[in-house]
């Protein structure tokens, strides 16, 4: 089908089409209901007052198209430039059904994370024209979507004092701000160009939201900076977690020194050891029983597949799981409202369940 | 859909018990990490043309898998063909598979790929790849996606690539494509200069695909076929069968196809795909899938950009076929109905299957009207 012809439909213009339909925002912004509207449509539309009244909504209805959500990506971009700096290519607006030829195969990624639309634009230094920047643009709807791509992209912690949150290294800068999601790529390493390129375009980023606020729900204490990511599918690489949200915390200096007094005659086993993290999640269900549902998938999972034991930490209560991943290790979880929140990988149950108590709390 | 001869339910049963080996006792028993037996799929092996790898046919897509964790089952399962690229996720999904396969690099063959840049530029970007893979070669270094067939016989990309494999930082080359394939197809066939290829291969293509497949594979070019699944539906959508097996399997039941990479991001994904391995497809089983195929046309939009018109109303119909996506193909209803929040719905939109107006067609024949539909009876009401 990738090498076939366009379907090719014409669409059909003459006397006998049906007048267009009014638009009556609902003050749920969800309209009337449409069978209500078709049969209004069908008695009045031979007058002439109802012809007016289709006219002027349909103005309304292209005008509130045009209106709603619609800021031009494009306005986006810086328009005053670092000195010696021209705009050589773009800019070049996609969507969904575009984004491919931009970004081939990674448009899936941005596409489960809501992208809507993006602008593409390049800029050179013209005294040495070799300097290039890549500027792309992405407005994924909402500020979680946003905070999520930028999640999955960023390498480590390099804040760099852009946006909600940013990632500056030698020759990119990746920055989220309310729903948008930025990315910089230069061709020679210049931090501090494309930081002013930047700054620029989050200027103009008028969205007043708010990090997403579950990255408040993660105790602060041995958190590895930079590691809280919302996924949108497949959390811990399980399917049936769905969405959610997951940080590694690194092992405290204790278990640290326990581990290496352990392997010190084994130093692979130690080096390994040395990087042992853990991880917080909490997995997003629609209501409470959608998220008693997941932990007993991953009872279920567990018992197949790693390891299930009888007992649970004290004040996890005696529905929370606690068992081995096969792959992530000692695990903690429990259910609360329309979350599956856990813990998985950590060395001492009493420390993750603590970590993991804590998080519930500020869940509150 | 379906014929009255066949049914519905004896499509499926017998699709689901012959071509995908649910109900057939195909697997060999294993053991798990935890010590734990469990089944394991019947390894299938395809020489990849003149490279003469013996791959897994079931390899795995890693480009938006972020868990260690899939990557260690894929590896515990037996997979052993791996892609990536040096733009994923920033370099992120490379470092990832460096990370997972320190110490198990012999045991698997890792593809990643090279964008078009200036020579200095391109070097730079194999020596990072490396580094963040963590090894001194790759096995199958592409050119990231080719558009037109002067890149496959493009003199500068074929110099760059020969210097990489003398200075044993790949062990082969080859190139991507997501569109034009069938004549880069050709015209790789015709130059020589590449082992192997990556394209777009699923049960929607044109036969002219097949047909190209087929040529350059017998011109020794290892074929390797992304975007195996093209949008499948969710696990009883069509009544039980799963499609995601279906569409891989047919993608493999092309013999001159050595390797599928499907894009998985979960454990469930990765096992559902390496249990089509070692599964036979008779004359029947084909009859069945084309029927399948027809069953499927028309009913999922794959987001190809093969849509024309606009509506005269304004009606936000990408949205909604979006919404669609994310709802039967990702399974995902919180995005699909976080998609439909952010656009205004008018009443022209609930009656888009009366409105003689519409001019909106699908290259794929999709009913669009009907999936709009859809979106606002699951999404909106």
């Amino acid at each position: 089908m990738g090498e076939g012809e366009g379907g090719g439909g014409q669409g059909r213009v003459g006397p006998d089409l049906v007048p267009p339909l009014p638009f009556i925002p609902s003050h749920e912004g969800r309209g009337v209901s449409y069978g209500r509207l078709s049969r209004m449509l069908e008695k009045n539309s031979q007058t002439l007052s109802f012809k007016y009244l289709i006219g002027v909504s349909s103005f309304m209805l292209l005008w509130n198209s045009v209106a709603v959500g619609a800021t031009a990506l494009d306005s986006l971009l810086p328009r005053s430039l670092p000195q010696g700096w021209v705009l050589t290519e773009g800019p070049r607006s996609y969507n969904p059904r575009t984004l491919f030829e931009r970004i081939n195969g990674q448009a899936e990624l941005y596409i489960k994370y809501g992208f809507q639309r993006s602008v593409f634009a390049a800029y050179q230094e013209l005294k040495r024209p070799e300097n290039q920047i890549e500027l792309d643009l992405y407005d994924m709807g909402n500020v979680l979507q946003a905070f999520g791509v930028f999640s999955r992209f960023r390498t480590e912690d390099r804040p760099g004092g852009v946006g909600l949150d940013s990632d500056l290294g030698d020759s990119s800068l990746l920055f989220y701000k309310g729903r948008y999601f930025v990315m910089l790529y230069a061709t020679e390493p210049d931090p501090q160009v494309i930081k002013e390129f930047g700054r620029a375009v989050s200027a103009k980023i008028n969205d007043p939201s708010g990090p997403p606020r579950e990255i408040g729900y993660f105790p602060t204490l041995s958190l590895k900076p930079g590691s809280i990511q919302y996924f949108s599918e497949s959390l811990l690489g399980l399917g049936f977690l769905k969405r959610g949200f997951q940080a590694a915390y690194r092992e405290d200096t204790e278990v640290k020194a326990e581990v290496e007094r352990k392997t010190n005659d084994k130093g692979k086993t130690k080096a390994e050891n040395k990087d042992k993290e853990s991880h917080l999640f909490m997995a997003m269900f629609e209501d409470g029983e959608g998220a008693r549902r997941a932990l007993k998938t991953y009872r279920d999972y567990l018992t197949n597949k790693g390891k299930l034991d009888s007992k649970t930490p004290q004040g996890l209560g005696p529905q929370a799981l606690s068992g081995e991943d096969p792959y992530k290790g000692k695990v903690l979880a429990v259910q609360r409202d329309s979350y599956l929140v856990g813990i998985a990988g950590f060395e001492k149950e009493d420390d993750a369940a603590n970590r993991l108590l804590e998080f519930i709390k500020k869940m509150r | 859909m379906f014929s009255k001869k066949m049914g519905r339910r004896k499509f499926i049963k017998g699709l689901s018990a012959t071509l995908l080996g649910v109900a057939t006792p195909t697997f060999l028993k294993g053991e798990g990490p935890l010590g734990k037996t469990e089944k394991t799929p019947n390894l299938e092996y395809r020489t990849l043309g003149k490279t003469g790898l013996k791959v897994t046919t079931v390899g795995m897509g890693v480009m938006n898998c972020s868990d260690p964790a899939v990557l260690l089952r894929a590896f515990d399962l037996g997979i052993n063909f791996y892609d990536t690229a040096d733009c994923y996720m920033g370099g992120r999904n490379e470092e990832m598979v460096g990370k997972v396969f320190q110490g198990k690099r012999d045991k698997v063959f890792i593809q990643t790929k090279v964008h078009d840049h200036d020579d200095k530029q391109m070097r730079q970007s194999v020596e990072r790849s490396l580094r963040r893979l963590k090894t001194d070669y790759v096995d199958v270094l592409v050119w990231h996606d080719f558009h037109r067939p002067e890149e496959v016989s493009n003199e500068k990309f074929f110099e760059f690539m020969t210097k990489m494999k003398k200075e044993g930082k790949t062990r082969f080359t080859g190139f991507s494509s997501h569109s034009s394939m069938v004549s880069l197809l050709k015209e790789a066939a015709k130059t020589n200069f590449h082992d192997v290829a990556l394209v777009s291969y699923n049960f929607t293509h044109s036969k002219n695909l097949k047909e190209a497949i087929a040529s350059a594979s017998k011109k020794g070019l290892g074929i390797v076929a992304m975007k195996t699944q093209s949008g499948g539906y969710k696990k009883g959508a069509t009544g039980g069968l799963n499609p995601h097996q279906a569409a891989l399997k047919y993608v493999l039941s092309d013999p001159n196809v050595a390797a599928a990479v499907p894009g998985v991001t979960s454990i469930e994904q990765i096992e559902e795909c390496a249990a089509v391995m070692g599964t036979t497809i008779s004359r029947n089983d084909l009859s069945q899938l084309r029927e399948y195929q027809a069953f499927l046309k028309g009913r999922t939009c794959t987001l190809c950009g093969g849509c024309t018109g606009e509506c005269p109303y304004g009606v936000p119909y990408h949205d909604y076929l979006r919404s669609m996506v994310y709802y039967e193909g990702y399974q995902n209803g919180t995005l699909a109905r976080e998609t439909l929040e952010g656009i205004r719905v008018s009443q022209v939109d609930g009656l888009c299957d009366r409105c003689p107006s519409c001019s909106i067609t699908c290259l794929r024949g999709l009913d669009i009207k009907f999936q709009i539909k859809k979106a606002q009876e699951i999404l909106i009401s």
